[in-house]
C-alpha cells in the first residue's frame, strides 16, 4: 500500500472511476472498449449472443446480444463474466513437455515432432488402433471437422470419441434410434407455444437460466416437472412429481398407459407416421397407474393429472437433460419419452417436440461433423453408401473409412487399463475430475506409454499427469462456429489473441497434419477455419444438417441460423425437423419401443444406505478449470456441498456445516460441507460435480448405458459420516464433558 | 404543470431523459422477439413532489441466478469480494413441499436512512428529485460507521481505497435513461424500478417492504417494494440461520474506547481526590491521563481508511453521535491539558478546569456509548452498553490513580471493588438478557459466547475479579499495583469480545459462507 494511499490522500479515484461508454452509457471507466466483437458463448449450448469488449488488446466486458434471438440480451452469470476466463492465471502458454518426470517448455516444432513420433511408432508397435483419442464439445465446428479427419484419417485410428459421450449420447442415440437420425426436432420458440410444458430430469433454472425467459413468455403454459430432487426448477413447476431416482421409464409408461385407456392419443399420425404402436399397447398395459405408483412414489391422482394435461394439450414440449442421459437405460429413456411424443402427435410442430437440452457450447458440433459416434453428415459408419459418399467427396479409397464405430470413451478408458490403448490424445476436457470411478481413469491413464493433453488450461489435474501439453486457445481467441440445442448455427469470433505460445486447436491439428505428412490430402490449401467450413457445408449437403446455404457473413446478419439451411434458401427463419411426418429410417416412420422399467444397477443397503445424485450449481461450469478461477464466481460458490434431509440428518446426528465423508464401495470424498435441507428426499443426497478439491467422481460408480455408452452419474449408494478431523473434535468434546461429568458425580 | 422536480434536477447539473435507449446493433430486429425487455423496467417519468424512485423485487419470478450480481459489480468495477447487490437465500417446507426463495437486494434507498443519519462527514445525501441515498467516496473518511448503521448490510466497506461505497440505483444510467445493470441484467424481470408517493408509503411499507429473511423495515423505512409468493412456506428461515461468526474485532477501536474511558475515569479520580484534599502526585497522574487520552484518540485514527481527513468527523455534530464523540473527547483533552498544567504549576482555577473536563470527559462516554445504540446491532442497542462504558471509566479511574500513588487510601480501593462488581454485575444480566431473548440476532451473540467465544468470555470475567477485586483487596503495595494491567487486561478483552460477539442484522445469505458481511 502506498504512503498516499495509507494516508487516505489517494482512494484509487482513477480505478474506480465512471465513464460514457458511446453504445452502453455510464458504466465503470475500466469496462468501456476500444472495441466490441460478436460472437456467442463458449459455456453452455443455449448458444448466446454476446459482445466482447476489447481494450489495449485485453477483453474488459461481456454483454449480452439484445438483437439475438436466443438470448435477447440477457447472459447468466458465467457468460456476464466469461472475459475473465480469457486472461485467468492458469492459462496454458507453452507446450510442455515431460523430461526426467518434470514438464518443461518445448518449441511447438520440439513438441509436435515428439508427438507425432511418439504416437507413430505406438501405432507401428502394438497396432493402428492403440491410440486413443478423446474430444469435447468445446471446439468451433471447423476443428471438429478437422480432427475427425486427422485421427481417422491421418492417424488412422477409429478409437476416438468426445466428452458429449459422458453428457448427450443417450439423447443421440435415443433420436438415432427413434427417428433414424440424431438432432433435436425442436427450438427454444417452442417454450413459448407450447400449452404444456414436461420437464424430464431437467434443471434449467440453474443450469440454463436463459431459457427460462422464453418459459416465462408464454403466458398459458402449464409446467410440469419431474425430478426428485426440488430442484429450482421444480418450485416453479405448476405440477411438480416427486419421483423416485430412475423411475421416470415407469413414469412415461404408465401415462401412455393412460393416455392410450382415455383415448387422448394421435391415431392418424400414429398410423401415418409410427410403426410397433400395437406392440406398445400391449406392452404398456401392465403400466396401470397403481403399478407406476408403486415405482414412482407418485399418486395415482398425480399421474391422471399429468395425463389429461398431455392429452388435452394443444402442444406438448417434453424437455430434459442429465437426469435423463446420465444412465444406464438413459437411451431408453430418450426412446421413451419420443414414444409419448410421438403417439400424441407432439413432434414437428410449433410448441410441440421431444427436446434434448444439450450441455456443450458446441457439443451438436461435434455431432454433426465430428466423426465420432457417426460419419460427418450423421452418416452412419454400418452403411456402405455413406462411408462410398464419403470417400467420394474426399476423393479417397473407401476402405480408409471404417465400417463400424470405435471404442466410446468408457471404452477406451477400459482398454488403457487392459494396454488394448498404448497412448492417448485428450482434447480440451478434464476427466480426471468429470469421469466416473476416477480410480479405474487413473489406473488407465497410469498404465499409458504416452499422454498428450491439449487444453487451454494448465495446470489441471489431468493435464499434471501428461507426458505432453499442448497450450490451446480458447473461446475468445478464435473463429469458427457453435451449433447449438435447437441446431441453430453461430458464429464464434476472436477478440484476443491468445497467451504466450498457445494456438488455436485448428492450427494446432494442421501442424500435426504437416508433421504426419498428410497436410495437403487432408487439409488441401486450408489455412483458416472457413476453408474448413467450406469443406463441410460441401459435405453436409443433403444430409439432415445441411449447411450448405449457410455463410459466415449471413450468420453475422442473423445473429445463428437454424439447419438444415440447404443452397438457395432464401428466408431466414425457424425451423422444425419431421415437420412433414418423414422420418430418416428406412421405411420413412418413426419407430415405438417398448422400453421395459428397471431398477438403477447400485441399489442401497444397509451399508450404504443412500441414494448419491450428482449435479450442477449456476455459478460453475463442468471441471471449473474456467469457472474456478473467476474471482467473482468463486466467491458465489467457493466450494463443494452435500444435501441431506432433515430426517436422516437428525438420525446420523449430522448438524449444519458440519463436515461430512461421503462413502461408497469405490472410494471416498472428504470434508464436504453438509447442507441439511428439504431440497432432497430422506434417503438421498446430492453433490454438485464441478469440484477436484471434492471429487464426487471418487465415488460414482462404472455403470454404463449399452447402447449409448454414458455413465449412470446419477445414482450410487453410499454412506455418510463426520469427518475425520471434525469427527476428533467432537470426540474430545465429549470424552471432556465426560470427564468433567465425573468429577462433579 | 411546471415540473419544480425536473428543475431542481437541472439546477443540479443533472439531466434526466425519459426516453428508454436500446443498443442497436442493426437497425430492426431480424427475429420477431417477444422479449420481457421490451416492458419498461424503469419509470417513464420523473417522480414528482413527494414521490421518489425505489426498486421493486418480484420474489415470485427469481429463480436466484445471480446475474444481477455479476452484474452489478461489472457495472461499478468492484471486486469480488463486494458486492452492492447481494442474493440471499430462504428455505422452508418439507419435502415434496419444499420451497427455496431468494431475494435480491440493493440498496433500499430508505425514507430515514440510517446510514445517512449516521455519518459524521455528511458523505450521504438523499438526492432531492430521485429520493436516491448518494455517497461521496470523495467526502468519505472511511469511518465505517454506516456499515453498522444499516440493518441490510448495504454500505460496504472497500479496503483497498479506504473508503465506503454503496448502490446508488445506477443514477449515472438512470439520468440517461438506462437501465441499473441489476434491472437490465435480470432474465427474469424481477427487478424493476418504480416510483412511490413516499408520505402515503410511510403508513403502508409494513405490508410490502418486509419478507422473511430481511431485518424489519422499521429501522429505516425501506422503500423497496416486495412481491412475496401467495402462500410462503412453514418454518421458512434464512438459508445462513446456523452460520454466526464472530465479527471483526476493530482493534483499534477496542484501544480507543477503553483508553478514553480509563482516561476520563483518572481524571475523575483525580478531581475527586483534588476535593476531598489529597495532593500526592496529582499532577503526574493528571499528565499520566492525558496521555492515555492522545494514545486513545491517536489509535482511534487507526480506524480510518482516510486518518488524514480525520478532522473533517467534526463536521455533522448536530445529526450524527460519532461527531459528537470526536467533539467531546476533543474539548476533554484540552481540558484535561489545561487541568494539568494548573495542578502542574498549582493555578487556582484548578478545580473549575478539573470539573469540567471531568463533565466534558462524561459527557465523551456517553456519546462514546450512544454510537452503538444502533437498531442494526441488537446486542449494542441496550443501556448495558452505556452502564459497560462508564463502569470500565469509574473501575479503571481508581486503578489508575493507586497504581500512579496518588491515593493510598482504603476508601479508593472500596470504590474500585464496589464498581468491579456492578461491572460484573452488568456482565452478567446481559448475558442472561442476550440468552433469553426471541430475537435471532441477540441470541445468536449468546450462542457465540457459549461456543466459539467461551474461553475468552470466562478469561474476561476471571480477569475482572482478580484485577478488580482480588488484587485491590490482597492489599500488598505490589498487588494494588498490578490490579491495574490486569483490570485493563480484562476490560480490552472484555471490549474485544464486545465488538466480536455481535450479531448484526441483516439479510438472509447463501447458505455457502461466501458472502461474509463488511463490518
Amino acid at each position: 500500500m502506498s504512503f498516499r494511499r495509507m494516508l487516505g490522500l489517494d482512494i484509487l479515484a482513477a480505478e474506480y472511476a465512471y465513464g460514457e461508454d458511446p453504445q452502453y452509457g455510464h458504466t465503470s471507466e475500466q469496462k468501456i472498449p476500444d472495441h466490441w466483437i460478436s460472437t456467442t458463448c463458449g459455456y453452455c449450448s443455449v448458444g448466446c449472443g454476446m459482445f466482447i469488449g476489447v481494450k489495449d488488446g485485453r477483453a474488459v466486458t461481456v454483454r449480452g446480444n439484445p438483437n439475438h434471438p436466443v438470448n435477447l440480451g440477457k447472459l447468466c452469470p458465467k457468460g456476464l463474466s466469461e472475459h475473465y476466463t480469457l486472461d485467468a492465471p492458469n492459462r496454458a502458454k507453452h507446450p510442455l513437455l515431460r523430461k526426467n518426470g518434470k514438464l518443461v517448455p518445448v518449441s511447438w516444432d520440439e513438441a509436435l515432432d515428439t508427438m507425432a513420433e511418439k504416437l507413430r511408432t505406438t501405432q507401428k508397435r502394438y497396432g493402428r488402433d492403440t491410440l486413443g483419442v478423446i474430444s469435447t464439445g468445446q471446439l468451433v465446428t471447423e476443428e471438429f471437422y478437422a480432427l475427425g479427419k486427422l485421427v481417422q484419417l491421418g492417424f488412422g485410428t477409429k478409437n476416438y470419441d468426445g466428452n458429449t459421450t459422458l453428457c448427450m449420447a443417450s439423447a443421440v442415440s435415443g433420436y438415432k434410434r427413434s427417428f433414424g437420425s440424431d438432432g433435436p426436432p425442436g427450438t427454444y420458440e417452442d417454450l413459448q407455444k407450447a400449452d404444456v410444458i414436461f420437464l424430464v430430469g431437467a434443471n434449467i433454472a440453474d443450469n440454463h437460466p436463459i431459457l427460462c425467459q422464453h418459459l416465462d413468455a408464454n403466458p398459458k403454459k402449464t409446467l410440469i416437472v419431474a425430478d426428485p430432487r426440488v430442484t429450482k426448477t421444480a418450485m416453479m413447476a405448476d405440477l411438480f412429481l416427486p419421483l423416485k431416482p430412475r423411475s421416470d421409464i415407469a413414469l412415461l409408461n404408465g401415462l401412455m398407459h393412460v393416455l392410450i385407456q382415455t383415448g387422448q392419443i394421435d391415431c392418424e399420425y400414429i398410423a401415418r407416421h409410427t410403426t410397433g404402436f400395437a406392440e406398445l399397447v400391449r406392452f404398456v398395459e401392465k403400466y396401470t397407474p397403481a403399478y407406476v405408483g408403486q415405482i414412482t412414489g407418485l399418486s395415482e391422482d398425480q399421474i391422471l393429472k399429468t395425463a389429461y394435461l398431455i392429452g388435452n394439450a394443444q402442444a406438448v414440449f417434453i424437455g430434459w437433460t442429465m437426469g435423463v442421459n446420465h444412465s444406464t437405460q438413459g437411451a431408453e429413456t430418450v426412446n421413451a419419452i419420443n414414444n409419448l411424443a410421438l403417439i400424441t402427435g407432439n413432434i414437428g410442430r410449433a410448441g410441440a417436440s421431444p427436446f434434448s437440452i444439450t450441455g456443450q457450447c458446441n457439443a451438436m458440433g461435434t455431432r454433426e461433423a465430428g466423426f465420432t459416434s457417426s460419419l460427418p453428415g450423421y452418416r452412419k459408419f454400418e452403411n456402405a453408401e455413406d462411408r462410398d459418399q464419403l470417400a467420394r467427396l474426399w476423393k479417397i479409397d473407401a476402405d480408409r473409412i471404417p465400417a463400424s464405430r470405435g471404442l466410446a470413451y468408457p471404452d477406451i478408458v477400459e482398454a488403457a487399463v487392459s494396454k488394448k490403448i498404448r497412448a492417448l490424445w485428450i482434447i480440451a476436457t478434464n476427466p480426471i475430475v468429470s469421469f466416473p470411478n476416477l480410480d479405474v481413469l487413473k489406473q488407465g491413464l497410469e498404465t499409458l506409454e504416452f499422454l498428450v493433453v491439449q487444453d487451454g488450461f494448465h495446470p489441471t489435474p489431468t493435464t499434471e499427469l501428461a507426458d505432453l501439453v499442448l497450450p490451446a486457445a480458447i473461446w475468445g481467441e478464435k473463429e469458427g462456429t457453435y451449433t447449438n440445442s435447437e441446431r441453430r448455427v453461430s458464429k464464434v469470433n476472436r477478440a484476443v489473441a491468445p497467451p504466450g505460445d498457445a494456438k488455436s486447436d485448428f492450427d494446432i491439428f494442421l501442424a500435426l497434419a504437416e508433421k504426419l505428412g498428410c497436410r495437403d490430402e487432408l487439409f488441401p490449401g486450408w489455412t483458416c477455419p472457413a476453408h474448413a467450413f467450406e469443406e463441410w457445408k460441401h459435405v453436409s449437403q443433403g444430409r439432415a444438417c445441411d449447411y450448405s446455404g449457410l455463410t459466415y457473413a449471413l450468420l453475422e446478419q442473423h445473429h445463428g441460423i437454424q439447419w438444415p439451411f440447404p443452397d438457395g434458401t432464401t428466408e431466414v427463419g425457424t425451423t422444425r425437423l419431421y415437420a412433414d411426418g418423414c422420418f430418416p429410417t428406412a421405411d420413412g416412420k418413426a419407430k415405438l419401443f417398448c422400453i421395459e422399467w428397471a431398477p438403477f444397477p447400485e441399489q442401497p443397503n444397509q451399508q450404504f444406505p443412500f441414494v448419491l445424485n450428482t449435479g450442477r450449481t449456476v455459478e460453475h461450469w463442468h471441471t471449473r478449470t474456467k469457472t474456478g478461477q473467476v474471482p467473482i464466481l468463486e466467491k458465489m460458490s467457493p466450494n463443494a456441498w452435500l444435501e441431506m434431509n432433515t430426517r436422516d440428518a437428525q438420525s446420523l446426528r449430522l448438524k449444519p456445516h458440519d463436515r461430512v465423508d461421503v462413502i461408497s464401495r469405490r472410494g471416498s470424498v472428504r470434508n464436504v460441507e453438509l447442507r441439511v435441507t428439504e431440497i432432497v428426499a430422506p434417503g438421498q443426497v446430492f453433490m454438485p460435480f464441478h469440484f477436484a478439491e471434492s471429487n464426487v467422481n471418487r465415488v460414482t460408480q462404472s455403470a454404463f448405458d449399452p447402447i449409448s455408452r454414458e455413465p449412470n452419474y446419477k445414482q450410487c449408494a453410499v454412506s455418510v459420516q463426520l469427518s475425520g478431523s471434525a469427527k476428533e473434535q467432537r470426540g474430545k468434546k465429549v470424552r471432556r464433558k465426560k470427564i468433567s461429568m465425573g468429577v462433579s458425580q | 404543470m411546471s415540473l419544480p422536480l425536473i428543475e431542481r434536477a437541472e439546477n443540479d447539473g443533472i439531466r434526466f431523459v425519459l426516453s428508454q435507449q436500446w443498443p442497436q446493433t442493426s437497425p430492426q430486429p431480424l427475429y420477431e422477439i417477444e422479449p420481457l425487455a421490451s416492458v419498461p423496467r424503469i419509470p417513464q417519468r420523473l417522480p414528482e413532489p413527494g414521490e421518489q424512485y425505489r426498486f421493486h423485487f418480484d420474489m415470485t419470478q427469481c429463480i436466484g441466478c445471480k446475474c444481477c450480481v455479476v452484474a452489478c459489480n461489472e457495472q461499478n468495477g468492484n471486486p469480488a469480494d463486494i458486492n452492492w447487490r447481494r442474493v440471499g437465500e430462504i428455505e422452508g417446507g418439507w419435502y415434496p413441499d419444499t420451497h427455496r426463495l431468494y431475494l435480491s437486494m440493493g440498496c433500499n434507498h430508505c425514507l430515514e436512512p440510517s446510514c445517512l443519519i449516521g455519518c459524521p462527514v455528511e458523505a450521504y445525501t438523499k438526492d432531492s428529485a430521485t429520493g436516491i441515498v448518494l455517497h461521496s467516496a470523495e467526502a468519505c473518511i472511511g469511518c465505517q460507521y454506516c456499515t453498522w448503521n444499516c440493518s441490510y448490510g448495504v454500505p460496504q466497506y472497500n479496503a483497498e481505497r479506504g473508503v465506503v461505497g454503496k448502490c446508488d440505483m445506477c443514477y449515472g444510467r438512470l439520468t440517461q435513461g438506462r437501465e441499473p445493470a441489476c434491472v437490465n441484467a435480470c432474465p427474469e424481470g424481477a427487478i424493476r424500478i418504480e416510483i412511490v408517493k413516499t408520505e402515503a408509503w410511510r403508513g403502508e411499507y409494513s405490508g410490502s417492504a418486509n419478507a422473511p429473511g430481511l431485518p424489519s423495515a422499521d429501522d429505516s423505512i425501506s422503500t423497496t417494494r416486495i412481491t412475496l409468493p401467495d402462500k410462503l412456506p412453514p418454518e421458512i428461515r434464512k438459508a445462513d440461520y446456523w452460520r454466526v461468526r464472530p465479527q471483526a474485532p476493530h482493534w483499534p477501536l477496542v484501544v480507543m474506547t477503553v483508553l478514553t474511558q480509563l482516561s476520563v475515569g483518572a481524571l475523575a479520580t483525580i478531581w475527586f481526590l483534588q476535593l476531598v484534599g489529597a495532593t500526592t502526585r496529582l499532577g503526574v497522574a493528571a499528565l499520566g491521563s492525558l496521555l492515555l487520552g492522545g494514545v486513545a484518540l491517536a489509535s482511534s485514527t487507526a480506524h480510518l481508511g482516510r486518518p488524514i481527513h480525520a478532522y473533517r468527523a467534526l463536521k455533522m455534530w448536530r445529526r450524527s453521535w460519532l461527531s459528537r464523540e470526536v467533539l467531546l473527547f476533543g474539548c476533554f483533552s484540552m481540558m484535561a491539558g489545561l487541568y494539568a498544567a494548573a495542578l502542574w504549576l498549582r493555578l487556582p482555577l484548578s478545580r473549575g478546569l478539573g470539573g469540567t473536563a471531568t463533565i466534558l470527559g462524561a459527557a465523551g462516554i456517553t456519546a462514546s456509548g450512544f454510537i452503538y445504540l444502533v437498531p442494526a446491532r441488537p446486542s449494542w442497542n441496550t443501556r448495558f452498553t452505556v452502564s459497560d462504558f462508564f463502569l470500565t471509566a469509574a473501575l479503571l479511574g481508581p486503578l489508575f490513580a493507586i497504581a500512579i500513588g496518588a491515593a493510598q487510601g482504603r476508601p479508593l480501593v472500596l470504590i474500585g471493588v464496589a464498581t468491579a462488581f456492578a461491572h460484573l454485575l452488568n456482565q452478567a444480566l446481559r448475558f442472561l438478557w442476550l440468552i433469553a431473548s426471541d430475537s435471532f440476532e441477540l441470541h445468536a451473540s449468546a450462542r457465540l459466547l457459549c461456543t466459539k467465544l467461551a474461553r475468552p468470555f470466562l478469561l474476561r470475567g476471571a480477569l475482572m475479579l482478580a484485577g478488580g477485586i482480588a488484587l485491590p483487596l490482597y492489599g500488598s503495595h505490589l498487588a494494588r499495583f498490578a490490579a491495574l494491567p490486569v483490570a485493563l487486561a480484562g476490560e480490552i478483552l472484555g471490549r474485544y469480545l464486545f465488538y466480536v460477539s455481535v450479531v448484526p442484522k441483516n439479510m438472509a445469505a447463501p447458505y455457502l459462507a461466501s458472502q461474509e458481511p463488511a463490518a
